[in-house]
């Protein structure tokens, strides 16, 4: 299986606190990687190293090696090539106080592209891809904020495969959802994964087990353990990783 | 439990005494305001000139001009209409190509003829005929048609605020001009690109500082750098210049807080598409902070409406069309003078409390118009929910 990204030694630091230690990791192209651990153990952190988000935080250092498609992204890289390549998905949905079209434009506009019939095709594609579209298709041009938080979340995606990433991140996404739609968005990343890396950050062991291939476990911004989500569920190597799938973690 | 309801009844009454306290002297101002201005108010307040003149101009005609309908009294040659009543004829009607609107005095200044000004003498070919009440419409137009050259005697009654009104609004206008670009430009510094630190907090601190001057003090520097120093005189440029120095600070403020209520995670959805910093600021950081930014511009009109110590030395006190005399037409360059201004100097200078009042009247008006429109624009602001 080819590798996507490859992270050596990276250490990570807000100021003086050091949020992620020593993390040596390889995943995987075209299957869906979940993050899991208790909260404040440093997933967001690891995962937003992965396009660069933590560049927008002034405090924060990083160490160590990260690459993509064997390019190391920390060094010579351009930043906003890169988030075209790794795309994100926030844990709140967080769509633009623009209409439904304009936020799915939006990231091809900023590429340049603003040939109405290209930018047109992009839109219905990224909303079909989303699985958006029947919903949305008779009010592109109405505000996305009168979406439900399902459907804003699904925009997002769309708004984020609109730019043809080959990795998306998501953090997750569907903790602000209720089931129904949490449903619909997970068999959303089921479709996803033919096409794309998928990095998953989430709370729930169940979500973890359905959808993902391989599964990390993150303890106090270490890397506890990864492996194939079946192993990892099932015959953990770690006694933490163990109490924690098991739910006898704390 | 029973002295806790007393404390809570002393507690109310004072609750209720202030806020009848401050409805009551409201009420007391507008009603002031108002019982010694309204007789003053009338279509002609507004759009009459402030002071009283008479001007002798000469006007050449060049063509002939047709007679609107319904227009009984009018001049051929000049494209002037009149019409009579007790105290005479009245301009009523100047056509647009009017020789009238280029005519000029003995000193070679621009006065247009203009509509609401009495006609008291005309002299043509046959000499200087008087104009008054009794003088027939006839002699009147045969006299205004009587040679390509005319010269007239118009009286300009005054007692209006056109003036006021248009300074305000221009100077309004202008300040807006300098100052909000500057403003909004040095907001988005001090929040997207500026690390938070020494440099931030000093201007900040500097800037407080500033909000904090009295606008006399303003006015002084206004009147030594740009009136004396620059040389531009006293005028609507060098009071707008001054009072952007003296609204900057309140202007950065408010546009700072509208930034920051763009929430962060806007901005992180921008950046993981890929979006540079330009990007992000002019298309999703801007757009979303636009209402809080007009609402800070229109705190900014209601400061340049309300100011006048300021404007007192860099505008001027005489109540004027800002018209360069040589032109005709408006000027930056021309001195004025405000709305607010003017009530002050005649209260001041006069003692005529009721002219301040009407003019009082017509700065309420303003005033509660533009509250209106930023009330509307902040509970769309609330309704975005972001
Ligand atoms: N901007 C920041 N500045 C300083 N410390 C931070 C910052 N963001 C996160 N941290 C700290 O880094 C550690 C890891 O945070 P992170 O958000 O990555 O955890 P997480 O695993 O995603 O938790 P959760 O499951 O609650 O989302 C925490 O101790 C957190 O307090
Ligand atoms: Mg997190």
């Amino acid at each position: 299986m080819e590798t996507k990204f490859s992270v050596k030694d990276l250490d990570l630091f807000y100021g003086a606190f050091q949020a992620l230690h020593h993390i040596n990791i390889e995943i995987p192209g075209k299957q869906v990687t979940a993050f899991i651990g208790p909260s404040g153990c440093g997933k967001s952190t690891f995962l937003r190293t992965l396009n660069r988000m933590n560049d927008l935080i002034d405090t924060v250092k990083i160490t160590g090696y990260v690459s993509l498609d064997g390019e190391d992204i920390y060094s010579g890289v351009d930043v906003m090539k890169l988030r075209t390549r790794v795309g994100m998905v926030f844990q709140k949905p967080n769509p633009f106080p623009m209409s439904i079209y304009d936020n799915v434009a939006y990231g091809p506009r900023c590429q340049g592209i603003k040939d109405k019939k290209s930018l047109d095709a992009i839109v219905e594609k990224s909303l079909r891809g989303a699985a958006l579209w029947d919903e949305a298709k008779d009010r592109l041009n109405k505000s996305a904020l009168g979406l439900s938080g399902g459907q804003q979340q699904r925009l997002c995606i769309a708004r984020a495969i609109a730019m043809e990433p080959e990795v998306i991140l998501m953090d997750e996404p569907t903790s602000a959802l209720d089931p129904i739609a949490t449903q619909k968005v997970e068999e959303l990343i089921e479709s996803l994964k033919k096409d794309y890396t998928i990095v998953i950050v989430t709370h729930s062991m169940q979500q973890a087990a359905r959808i993902s291939d391989k599964t990390a476990f993150f303890l106090m911004g270490e890397l506890i353990e990864f492996g194939d989500t079946n192993q990892i569920f099932t015959k953990p190597h770690d006694k933490r990783t163990e109490d924690y799938i098991t739910g006898r973690f704390g | 439990m029973n002295s806790r309801k007393i404390k809570d009844g002393i507690i109310n009454i004072f609750i209720w005494a202030a806020a009848a306290f401050s409805v009551g002297i409201l009420i007391a101002i507008v009603y002031f305001i108002f019982s010694n201005g309204l007789p003053l108010i009338s279509s002609r307040f507004i759009t009459a000139q402030y002071n009283a003149s008479t001007n002798i101009i000469h006007m050449t005609s060049e063509q002939t001009f047709l007679q609107p309908s319904g227009q009984d009294i009018f001049s051929e040659n000049l494209g002037i209409g009149l019409e009579q009543d007790d105290d005479g004829f009245w301009v009523n009607y100047v056509d647009t190509n009017s020789p009238g609107r280029r005519a000029i005095n003995n000193a070679d200044e621009i006065v247009p003829v203009e509509v609401g000004q009495l006609l008291q003498a005309v002299t043509g070919a046959d000499g200087q005929l008087r104009v008054d009440a009794n003088t027939s419409p006839e002699d009147v137009v045969a006299a205004l048609n009587s040679s390509p050259d005319i010269t007239l005697r118009l009286n300009e009654q005054g007692g209006g605020v056109w003036p006021l009104i248009v300074t305000t609004l221009l100077l309004i206008l202008t300040t807006l001009l300098v100052a909000a670009p500057i403003g909004i430009l040095a907001a988005i510094y001090m929040v997207e690109y500026a690390k938070p630190g020494k440099v931030v907090n000093t201007i900040r601190f500097a800037t407080e500082i500033l909000a904090g001057i009295p606008s006399i003090v303003y006015g002084l520097f206004g009147f030594l750098v740009f009136v004396n120093t620059l040389h531009i005189g006293q005028s609507i440029l060098a009071g707008a210049l001054t009072l952007m120095i003296l609204l900057l600070p309140t202007m950065i403020r408010t546009t700072e807080e509208a930034l920051k209520t763009v929430p962060m995670s806007y901005r992180e959805a921008s950046y993981g598409l890929g979006a540079n910093k330009i990007q992000t600021i002019s298309k999703v950081v801007l757009p979303s902070a636009i209402p809080g930014i007009t609402v800070g511009v229109i705190l900014a009109i209601g400061r340049i409406v309300g100011e006048s110590a300021a404007l007192l030395m860099t505008l001027g006190t005489f109540a004027r069309l800002p018209v360069n005399m040589s032109t005709g037409n408006l000027s930056l360059r021309e001195a004025g003078t405000t709305l607010t201004v003017r009530a002050y100097v005649e209260v001041n200078e006069s003692g005529n409390v009721e002219m301040a009042a009407a003019i009082g009247i017509v700065i309420l008006v303003i005033v509660f118009a533009l509250n209106i429109i930023s009330k509307l624009i902040s509970r769309k602001f609330s309704k975005a929910n972001y």
